[in-house]
């Protein structure tokens, strides 16, 4: 379903409304994906859908309904659904007016056609090129290779009407050896930028580069994180960033903005239009979404908002809503954090002895205010000395604070986009000293 | 609703385009989410969501397309690009991973319902969320109430080409609440019951058995007196975790590696691997001989019972640990043929748009004889821990760290004061070699978890890990915290 399409049907469901205020937004997409272990694809899928969801605001009561059967009778029903809801809802006094839009253009590069439309034959082939990879090493491979459609229109009775659609593809590789692995990925809106041999080939060095392991000691170590690692970690900061966690004084910036709380090295951004990352120009409100800088040099600058926290806490609304129902409050969903003015090999030359880190795995937290979390590494964990990488060390347990790791970092030159589907944000290579590794295992 | 016609089709369209076996899976998915967030209703929502879901086999290699197209066109289309689709899987396999189902069935299933949650009005519902909530507001450093419920009705309709045809309606419910306290550069949450809810098979019922009302000013007020509370030591203790906890502990530590797919490396690039190889079967002393763990997905009330798989295998019981060795794993068609046993019915998607894989469904830590105050009997220096606040594990399922939200100190057989941030950390087979007592039939409860992740696409599983509390020994914890 195109923009028109979904921009028609939308009117047509807003229509069918006579609450005080409605909202719709028709979702529209397509995953298809091919996933494979042991040089075989295991797991090839596609899938297509159109969801409608309605928002109904009764005065100051909200009900939200969704369906994706799209006769009228079903269309007719979800508006009715959300109506009733909302009139058996109890008021909330801070329910603000609906947003009334505003003019967006989609970042360049956000939809390529080649993307939307990939065939099984195209994904097969990249698959083919990582498993021969594989196969010159003598090594096994597990991973995806997946392509995607998303068309999202918001449209409501403040006249707010916002379209866009996003494509996005993936490549993910973990390359197995008998006592050591290797991993490596790509993201980009175009498919046909993604090399999918030499994602493979850089999985395979990894893997062949920390073959026989060493056990190291845990305890605090200097880390050189590389991008797929940091952005991972940086990612359970996320929340932080919200007007709500702001309020309610779950976020490490509740003490208030214009404030140092991270190293002067440390920008961090919301930036819809990065151009590694490009994404949608407004919420799911249909506010267009402001390009926010969240810290500047260690110092808070903003929180992001949504139309209720915005009246709530009486800001600027940023345009950052999550789809309604939202108990989670609004979200920066594009973060960015600047890079620094070294190379990750000088950051690796200037360590005495320290540990490159190719990824995490599992990372939790475990105190909401400090921001500590642990986790493990992954699928390439290197030790170094004296500048030079000499040799793969088993994986550790780290419990540290990202707060903390923020105020000691130095950052690498290079911005990559790291997180896939389940999150997705730009970040350079991090170097950081002090960084708690608690235990060890076997492997 | 009758799907008869289009599956029929659908089957005649992938036989006809040279898939080997072929099977639909329609559904039909209602739910509803009703969450209490600081004296308004934060979340009022309903969704339908229907479509199908087609596997086919071509040559040995699998294609999965779904659709929420139900025109005749639209099941071809669908239909015809799962065969495309496995055809491209195939053009580059080094071996065959895939089998036709050895056996077809024509059947029904029905989840036992006392009371259909339709049947309470939605006011009564929505009472019954905002009165728990305020009651968790016992000071004003209580910042954030919540108390949810999800109402989850599933409509499941199963053919394929070797004959089956099985109607399943499955009905789930859950709700649960948890209060935030905010203190001075500190934030401490508690939770009931467990630390997600009380999810299970079931109607109105469920919710009624969760009792949020009854605990929550007793839940508001643990939650303010962990401001206070004294930092969990560091060191060795020997430990009791309370039911929820051990069902997170089973489900981290034995259902996920005990996953067939995962041993067999086909989650390595995400999920991960497991500890595990079939050469241990019958052999690795995964737990002490108190511990015994089957999977029963046909358990009155288990989250994920259902009468059938999403391949269409009866759901049957089978042993995962017996007296603490390990003797089975959780498996689909594909994999349990790759080690000469058949399929123990533990093959799920989350909805019509994903493809089946194996899940954990319903896990079952058989209890034990020991009343659940006389676990702290023989504890001369420990700490009782309850209600999950973070949980991390390794990528082979051997080394974890969990956190709880509160604990307490036990003090020569008694419970003593309460403790705050209280972590443990260990390797998952000497840790459940280390358990030496499981809290008896009237400590046990079928825990739900509603949103276990695994796969790629991402998948969203409901899954039980029923449990009771259980002691274990000389247990590091407090390294979170740097201990």
């Amino acid at each position: 379903m195109d923009s028109a399409q979904r921009e028609a049907l939308a009117k047509r469901v807003l229509a069918l409304s006579d609450a005080t205020q409605t909202e719709v937004c028709v979702f529209s997409g397509s995953n298809e994906l091919t996933r494979f272990t042991h040089n075989a694809v295991h797991q090839n899928v596609a899938d297509a859908d159109v969801t409608v969801k309605v928002r109904a605001i009764a005065g100051r009561r909200t009900g939200v309904a969704t369906t994706n059967v799209l006769d009228d009778a079903s269309l007719s029903d979800v508006v009715h659904r959300a109506i009733k809801m909302a009139n058996l809802a109890p008021e909330d006094p801070d329910q603000p007016q609906l947003p009334s839009g505003g003019e967006t253009i989609a970042p360049e590069g956000s939809y390529v056609a080649q993307t939307a439309h990939a065939t099984p034959q195209e994904r097969a082939a990249m698959a083919d090129a990582i498993f021969k990879a594989a196969e010159e090493q003598d090594f096994w491979c597990a991973g995806f290779i997946s392509t995607s459609f998303a068309g999202v229109t918001i449209a409501n009775s403040s006249g707010a009407c916002a379209s866009f659609d996003g494509t996005d593809a993936g490549v993910n590789v973990k390359m197995n050896g008998a006592d050591s692995t290797g991993f490596a990925e790509g993201y980009d809106t175009d498919v046909t930028r993604l090399d999918a041999g030499a994602i493979g080939k850089t999985s395979a060095r990894k893997a062949r580069d920390s073959v026989k392991p060493r056990t190291v000691e845990p305890g605090p170590w200097t880390v050189i994180l590389e991008p797929a690692a940091f952005g991972e970690l940086f990612t359970y900061l996320g929340d932080h960033f919200s007007a709500q966690s702001f309020d309610e004084g779950s976020s490490f910036l509740s003490g208030g903005l214009d404030k140092t709380y991270l190293g002067e090295n440390v920008t961090i951004l919301d930036d819809y239009a990065h151009p590694l990352s490009p994404g949608m120009p407004f919420d799911y409100e249909g506010q267009p979404t402001q390009r926010l800088t969240i810290i500047e040099n260690g110092v808070a600058k903003n929180v992001v908002t949504d139309s209720y926290w915005a009246k709530k806490l009486g800001r600027e609304n940023t345009g950052h809503a999550l789809p309604a129902p939202n108990a989670y409050g609004p979200q920066a969903s594009h973060l960015v954090v600047a890079p620094g003015t070294k190379g990750l090999n000088e950051l690796i030359a200037e360590t005495e002895r320290g540990l490159l880190v190719t990824r995490f795995w599992y990372i939790r937290t475990v105190d909401q205010k400090q921001a500590i979390v642990t986790g493990m590494t992954r699928d390439g964990t290197f030790l170094v000395e004296n500048g030079e990488i000499v040799g793969g060390v088993r994986n550790m347990r780290f419990n540290q604070s990202i707060i903390e790791a923020l105020k000691h970092c130095e950052l690498s030159n290079a911005p990559h986009r790291t997180g896939g589907y389940a999150y997705s944000v730009v970040v350079p290579a991090a170097k950081i000293t002090g960084f708690n590794f608690s235990s060890g295992t076997d492997f | 609703m009758s799907f008869d016609g289009l599956a029929a089709r659908a089957l005649d369209t992938a036989s006809k385009r040279g898939a080997a076996y072929a099977d639909i899976r329609f559904e039909v998915n209602r739910s509803e989410r009703i969450e209490a967030r600081n004296g308004i209703v934060a979340t009022l929502a309903d969704s339908t969501s229907r479509g199908y879901g087609m596997r086919a086999l071509v040559d040995g290699a699998w294609g999965f397309a779904a659709s929420s197209d139900l025109s005749e066109a639209g099941v071809d289309r669908t239909a015809a690009r799962a065969v495309d689709i496995a055809r491209a899987g195939a053009s580059i396999a080094r071996r065959r991973l895939g089998e036709a189902p050895p056996k077809a069935y024509v059947d029904s299933f029905a989840t036992p319902v006392l009371r259909d949650p339709g049947d309470v009005p939605l006011g009564e519902r929505v009472a019954l969320l905002f009165e728990a909530e305020k009651a968790l507001h016992v000071a004003p450093q209580i910042r954030v109430g919540r108390a949810w419920m999800d109402l989850w009705s599933i409509d499941k309709f199963f053919f394929s080409t070797i004959g089956s045809k099985i109607q399943q309606t499955i009905r789930q419910s859950g709700s649960g609440m948890e209060a935030m306290a905010v203190g001075e550069g500190d934030v401490q949450t508690r939770s009931f019951p467990g630390d997600i809810g009380l999810y299970k098979a079931g109607g109105w019922e469920i919710v009624e058995q969760a009792r949020l009302r009854e605990n929550a000013q007793r839940i508001g007020e643990e939650a303010l007196a962990l401001l206070s509370a004294p930092q969990c030591p560091s060191g060795t203790f020997d430990i009791v975790l309370g039911g929820s906890q051990v069902s997170l502990q089973m489900h981290e530590s034995c259902g996920h590696p005990a996953e067939l797919d995962r041993v067999m490396g086909w989650e390595a690039n995400f999920s991960g691997v497991s500890f595990l190889n079939v050469e241990q079967l019958g052999k690795l002393k995964y737990g002490s001989d108190l511990v015994t763990i089957v999977i029963d997905n046909t358990l009155p009330e288990g989250l994920a019972t259902a009468g059938y798989d999403d391949e269409g295998t009866k759901s049957v019981v089978s042993d995962i640990i017996r007296n603490g060795v390990l003797t089975g794993y959780e498996m689909s068609n594909d994999t349990a043929r790759a080690i000469g046993r058949t399929s123990n019915a533990c093959v799920r998607a989350q909805s019509w748009e994903y493809v089946p894989m194996i899940r954990m469904c319903n896990l079952n830590l058989l209890p034990g004889d020991t009343p659940f105050e006389n676990l702290f009997d023989d504890v001369k220096d420990g700490i009782y821990m309850e209600s999950n606040r973070s949980w991390s594990i390794d990528d082979h399922r051997l080394n974890f760290q969990f956190g709880c939200e509160i604990g307490w100190e036990v003090k020569n057989g008694k419970r003593g004061r309460m403790l705050k941030n209280p972590t443990y950390a260990g390797v998952t087979p000497q840790f459940w070699n280390s358990c030496d007592a499981i809290g008896d039939k009237a400590s046990w409860v079928a825990w739900g978890t509603p949103n276990c992740g695994k796969g790629e696409p991402m998948q969203s599983g409901r899954t039980a890990q029923c449990a009771s509390p259980a002691r274990f020994r000389n247990v590091r914890v407090g390294v979170g915290y740097g201990g």
